[in-house]
């Protein structure tokens, strides 16, 4: 087996809780910090420490506003977070797809 | 990382972003239950002989009302049941797509019901733009429900526009058919239509589940 798609996977998008965030916020245009933490059920830090991680990688970017006069914080990924997110994709697919090549 | 641990993460991702981006609550329910209000209100509309401009217009509006509270309290219900949060990402954007045809449908009614000096003739469109707005809106939410609602959004705008061809409004006759009947269409169109979606999907959704 071939083990260079292992060896290009992004050790950043990889980590479960990442992942989870990359994937919800790659079908939406944006989300709120609440939403994102309660659809996932992380904690505040977890989820916080993720997405500062994700924010440094230059994969989502940070919109914060004031909405009925409480402060609201919303996430979106970036143009480079897109394309990570969809080269990580496309690669787990190429190892699913050489396994089973490799087993017919 | 093997490929089993490649094909789970596959499966997660799918899932995650279907969560953020589909409508996942079950609309027979809502389908169902709006359509027997329909009918309900239809037969109940033309029992009582509500043929004044504001008895219609007043009814009918009140009736979308409940419609509107009902399906709220059952998505809401099932929202709970599932332990997840009613207005979720999706919810929101069902509603928002929802939202400005509904708002322009509630004017249209209220400037009929409150403008005063509207014929009867005039009244008996009102069914007509009702239907078209209604299949727009949902039309709209449909691009995030994946249950044919898109569908169903295109025969309310047909049968909407089909309408004023349907019943002679006059022009032929000179003879306006009274507003009672009018409680028939709206019942058939805003009852049959929702029940028959409902009990489509309740099917569909058997069928899936025994799968």
């Amino acid at each position: 087996m071939n083990p260079e798609p292992f060896l290009q996977l992004d050790r950043t998008i990889h980590e479960k809780g990442r992942l989870a965030i990359m994937s919800l916020l790659a079908a939406s245009p944006s989300l709120l910090y609440t939403e994102l933490r309660d659809t996932l059920r992380m904690t505040d830090g977890n989820a916080t420490a993720h997405l500062r991680t994700l924010h440094e990688a230059g994969y989502v970017a940070v919109t914060k506003s004031l909405e009925g006069g409480r402060s609201a914080t919303t996430y979106s990924l970036t143009e480079t977070g897109r394309t990570a997110f969809a080269g990580y994709v496309s690669l787990l697919e190429q190892i699913v797809a050489q396994t089973r090549r490799s087993d017919a | 990382m093997d490929d089993a641990l490649a094909a789970e993460n596959l499966r997660v991702i799918r899932t995650l972003m279907e969560r953020s981006a589909v409508y996942r609550r079950a609309l027979a329910p809502v389908s169902l239950a709006t359509g027997g209000l329909g009918l309900a209100s239809g037969a109940v509309g033309w029992f009582l002989g509500l043929d004044t401009v504001a008895g219609f217009v007043g009814f009918w509006m009140a009736a979308a009302v409940i419609a509107s509270g009902m399906s709220l309290a059952i998505v809401r219900r099932q929202a709970l049941g599932d332990r997840e949060a009613f207005w979720s990402p999706p919810t929101r954007r069902v509603a928002e797509a929802l939202l400005p045809p509904l708002l322009v449908g509630l004017v249209c009614g209220s400037a009929v019901l409150l403008g005063g000096g509207a014929t009867q003739g005039l009244v008996w469109w009102l069914p007509a733009v009702w239907m078209v707005l209604y299949g727009c809106a949902i039309h709209a939410a449909g691009f995030f429900v994946p249950r044919g609602m898109r569908r169903l959004g295109w025969i309310f705008v047909g049968t909407g526009c089909a309408l004023p061809l349907l019943v002679d409004l006059g022009p032929f006759t000179g003879k306006i058919p009274p507003l009672s009947e009018a409680h028939l269409i709206m019942a058939a169109a805003f009852g049959g239509l929702h029940m028959a979606y409902g009990i489509y999907l309740s099917i569909t959704e058997q069928r899936k589940s025994a799968a």
